[in-house]
């Protein structure tokens, strides 16, 4: 297995890897040269600070900010530890549409898993009497209640897709928004509302009103004046534990055997069902898990009149799994450099006349040529594929029979070919 | 054109290179104006891949192709077709959503300013379906049709294009006795019209039926150009494998035992209509027996497997094997005492994005050998793997971590026949086993299950060949419209009569009380 192991990792693993780093290279060259086409073509802005912009941008975490109107680099606590904070919720909502999509189904519904992950983590580290119960048992049970709130919303399209044939791409969207309006709903006619704060009443409680917070693990001293805590920890060894669940066990095997063909697993008596919303529930758990790291570490602070928006960090799960090609530990470095390229816009917008949203930019070329060089590198074993039919022909379906056997269900399982 | 040269189409000397394999080498093939021309082979032995040559999808390393005698270039299907060439693929390329006329004319239609003028379209495609007695609803969608009625919307596509070379590729892999029979028929006609026929195959008994002449490849050589009627299916299969093939099933007779497997009055829903497709069905198998589900394709044959293998919930109806009533047992509690092997070896059979050794676990891997605590023991997979691999000759590239997907055909046959009968059940359900393999290939399951028989096991055959249904079965079951209607034993009946049963022209008179 070790050997197997290496070896796809030497082939297709190294492909992989290759062509997400192209993609994010070519990405911040795009994002560079529109830098400066809007630095030379703008009468507002000189070619120097297009120049500056362009130099922000490559050197990203390790800007220092401006001494005497000149930048400076160098290792930034700030922002390097800010990074890591922010990588944290991203990292989960990755990996939840990541092992979704290694069983077969595409998790669109991260956005409503982490929001109910939100308010259940909220509501019990608010609520929970901390004078009575330790702070760091109320952690726990906060983000576990967290995790168990996305895995209970993953069920739902995990269900209706195991026993109606129903798309869970449809009944995600639906719960997602189910979820945005049950929680603006949920804080609205609670007391967890923010009234100390006069101008913050669009906001929750910091868990810290409870004394609840993630511990810091020491890394507040390694990255002094940042925001970063032990999340990132947690985060990376669910990422690991992810990977040896989907790669090592039985249970990641019968998940994958339902999801590349549903059929063949039937047959061989593995509940395809159960597995189906077993799958959809742990990428349910990630996402709540997610919002639980990223709400309780004291220092943030929730908007709950949401029924108008979804939380962007759970439809950037896609990106980060995407640009991963959906490896639990490739998301891990995928979902700190998509929060790396968050810093970057910050340091736009404090140091030069641009602003963060050129960052957005450099986002959209990457997510759309990692998805490209997805589809060439399908392109290119395509093609492969098909040599290797016409060079060594093989059985292939008899049309007649796949049909009538598929023609009550169409599963992606089914068309193996 | 006065002087006509001797063959219509040449390929001389043709090689082709893919990394790693020469699919071609030097092969030559000829033919002649007018004639039925077989290309025989295994899988893998180079047929499709000449046929791509000639067709334009390849560009050879080396040698010519002449058409009448004159050097042509083809670069890709354009300009095949516009040499006259054209090709019925194995798997049809058509719009399952448009009407038949639709795919017919597609890509060769006529129009005025712009808009098609369907009526003269519609007007050839009825004279020549006319002419060759190809009946197609020119309307009906493709989705909605049979495939035999698809494949004569392919062939008919060729003759609208005015094709004089037709390329048949696999024609008969998926269509019924009776539809192989009309297919051999019209090709005669076409033959007999001037047009000349290449017909990829492996199955002896059309070749020797329909065609004029046999190029045999094998392993990518040529090995020869013999004409049909100075050969005979013993010396071409020898060509074809390259050693003396057993094509009779050698076997014993046969000791049935104890009743293994019991059916009585099963019902099973078909996917399709909703409605019953097995009517109450009831059988017995014995141990040390081979007892063969005959019929044409879509009988219920396919449901009574589901029915009985837990694919799917029987409507109504008891199933005892083992002495254990399992007509509501999971498909997983059945698997305890029975194989299967499944008739659609990519959809039930393998996980094809699976490598060789997971698949080879795919029921077992709860297995105490397989797993610690939940964690897969991929030294005892591996073992596993290597023994069964080794055990039933199983090849493939890369040994147990190639992906099932890139294996053979033959190959993945073998890789389920290894692991269902490697389960070491008393009952073998084995559907369609043998089903677009090759005669070694063929050759070493039939053995398989006869050994399987000879140790004792009950074996369940579902097969649409008429051959293997009269060689390798004890007995045979006749299954018409989701019943019964007939017990026959292969040694007093003859094909003849298995078809009059097969066609529901005739029925037992006991079975009739079951109906």
């Amino acid at each position: 297995m070790k050997d197997r192991l290496d070896g796809f990792w030497s082939k297709d693993g190294t492909r992989t890897v290759l062509a997400s780093l192209a993609s994010i290279i070519i990405g911040l060259l795009v994002g560079c040269v529109v830098i400066l086409v809007v630095g030379y073509t703008s009468g507002n802005l000189s070619p120097k600070s297009a120049w500056e912009g362009v130099r922000i941008v490559l050197a990203n975490i390790f800007s220092t900010g401006r001494t005497d109107g000149v930048l400076t680099f160098g290792f930034n606590p700030v922002s390097t530890g800010n990074m890591l904070f922010r990588a944290t919720p991203l990292i989960m909502t990755g990996l939840s549409v990541a092992v979704a999509f290694k069983t077969g189904l595409f998790n669109i519904g991260a956005p409503g898993q982490y929001l109910m992950g939100t308010m259940a983590s909220l509501m019990l580290a608010l609520s929970i009497p901390s004078d009575v119960i330790h702070p760091v048992i109320i952690w726990f049970i906060a983000f576990l209640g967290g995790m168990a709130a996305g895995a209970l919303w993953g069920c739902i399209p995990g269900l209706v897709k195991a026993y109606l044939n129903i798309n869970e791409v449809l009944a995600s969207i639906m719960t997602n928004w189910i979820a945005a309006n049950v929680v603006t709903w949920a804080f609205e006619n609670s007391n967890f509302r923010n009234m100390v704060e006069n101008t913050k009443s669009g906001y929750v409680y910091k868990t810290t009103y409870n004394g609840v917070e993630t511990a810091k693990l020491g890394l507040d001293k390694i990255f002094p004046g940042s925001q970063v805590n032990g999340g990132i920890v947690v985060a990376v060894l669910i990422a690991i534990l992810m990977y040896i669940v989907i790669n090592k066990t039985t249970l990641g095997y019968q998940l994958k055997a339902c999801g590349s063909n549903r059929h063949a697993a039937r047959y061989a008596g593995i509940k395809d069902k159960r597995n189906i919303v077993l799958s959809m529930a742990i990428a349910g758990a990630l996402a709540g898990g997610g919002a639980a790291l990223y709400y309780l570490s004291g220092n943030t602070e929730f908007y709950w009149s949401t029924y108008q928006s979804l939380p962007a960090t759970g439809f950037n799960g896609i990106p980060v799994a995407l640009l991963a090609a959906n490896s639990p530990l490739g998301v891990i470095f995928t979902g700190i450099f998509m929060s790396m390229l968050d810093i970057a816009g910050q340091q736009l917008t404090s140091l030069t006349p641009y602003n963060e949203y050129l960052t957005d930019v450099i986002i959209a070329v990457i997510v759309y040529l990692s998805a490209f060089s997805l589809v060439i590198k399908m392109l290119i074993t395509g093609k492969k594929k098909r040599r290797q039919l016409e060079s060594i022909p093989k059985l292939g379906y008899e049309p007649g029979e796949k049909k009538a056997a598929d023609a009550a269900e169409t599963q992606k399982g089914g068309e193996a070919e | 054109m006065a002087a006509q040269p001797e063959y219509i189409i040449e390929m001389l000397g043709i090689t082709k290179r893919f990394p790693g394999i020469v699919a071609n080498d030097n092969i030559t093939l000829q033919l002649r104006k007018g004639e039925i021309h077989a290309l025989l082979g295994e899988n893998g032995a180079g047929k499709s891949t000449l046929m791509s040559v000639l067709f334009g999808m390849y560009q050879p390393e080396e040698g010519v192709i002449k058409k009448n005698g004159e050097v042509v270039k083809i670069n890709d299907p354009n300009d095949a077709t516009a040499l006259g060439i054209g090709m019925v693929h194995q798997h049809f390329k058509l719009i399952e959503v448009f009407t038949v006329l639709d795919n017919i004319i597609l890509g060769a239609e006529t129009t005025k300013l712009g808009f098609l003028q369907k009526k003269e379209a519609r007007k050839k495609v009825e004279a020549l379906s006319e002419k060759y007695g190809l009946h197609v609803d020119l309307d009906a969608k493709v989705e909605d049709i049979t495939v035999g009625m698809q494949q004569r919307v392919e062939i008919l596509k060729m003759l609208y294009r005015d094709n004089e070379i037709l390329i048949f590729d696999e024609p008969t892999a998926v269509l019924t006795p009776q539809e192989i029979e009309e297919l051999m028929h019209t090709m005669r006609g076409f033959a007999k019209e001037g047009k000349s026929i290449l017909f990829i195959s492996h199955k002896l008994n059309e070749i020797m039926e329909v065609s004029d002449r046999v190029t045999v490849l094998r392993k990518g050589k040529g090995i020869g150009t013999v004409n049909t009627c100075d050969t005979n299916k013993q010396a071409l299969s020898n060509m074809m494998v390259g050693r003396p093939v057993q094509l009779e099933i050698q076997k014993d007779e046969a000791k049935p035992k104890d009743t293994v497997l019991s059916v009585r009055d099963l019902h099973v829903k078909s996917r399709i209509h909703k409605k019953d497709a097995v009517k109450g069905v009831s059988f017995d198998v014995h141990a040390g027996e081979i007892v063969c589900i005959a019929g044409i394709d879509g009988n219920g044959q396919t449901e009574l497997v589901y029915g009985l293998t837990g694919l799917e919930k029987p409507e109504k109806g008891s199933i005892t094997l083992c002495g254990r009533d399992i007509s509501h047992a999971s498909i997983a509690a059945r698997g305890e005492n029975m194989s299967h092997i499944p008739e659609d070896r990519h959809k039930h059979g393998l996980v094809l994005d699976f490598t060789l050794e997971q698949n080879l676990v795919l029921q077992r891997f709860q297995e105490k050998q397989f797993q610690h605590a939940g964690f897969i023991d991929n030294v005892s997979v591996r073992k596993y793997a290597e023994r069964l691999i080794d055990k039933f000759d199983v090849r493939s590239g890369q040994g147990p971590v190639t992906r099932a997907r890139s294996m053979s055909g033959g190959n993945q046959q073998k890789a389920i026949i290894a692991r269902e009968l490697d389960r070491d059940k008393s009952l073998v359900v084995a559907v369609q086993p043998t089903r677009g393999l090759d005669v070694g290939a063929i050759e070493y399951i039939h053995g398989q299950l006869v050994a399987e028989r000879d140790a004792g096991k009950a074996i369940l055959l579902v097969s649409l060949e008429l051959d293997e249904v009269m060689s390798l079965s004890d007995r045979i079951l006749v299954m018409y419209e989701g019943e019964i209607v007939g017990e026959l034993d292969p040694k007093k009946t003859s094909v003849q009569e298995l078809g009059l049963y097969m066609a529901g022209a005739k029925r037992d008179a006991g079975k009739e009380e079951t109906a």
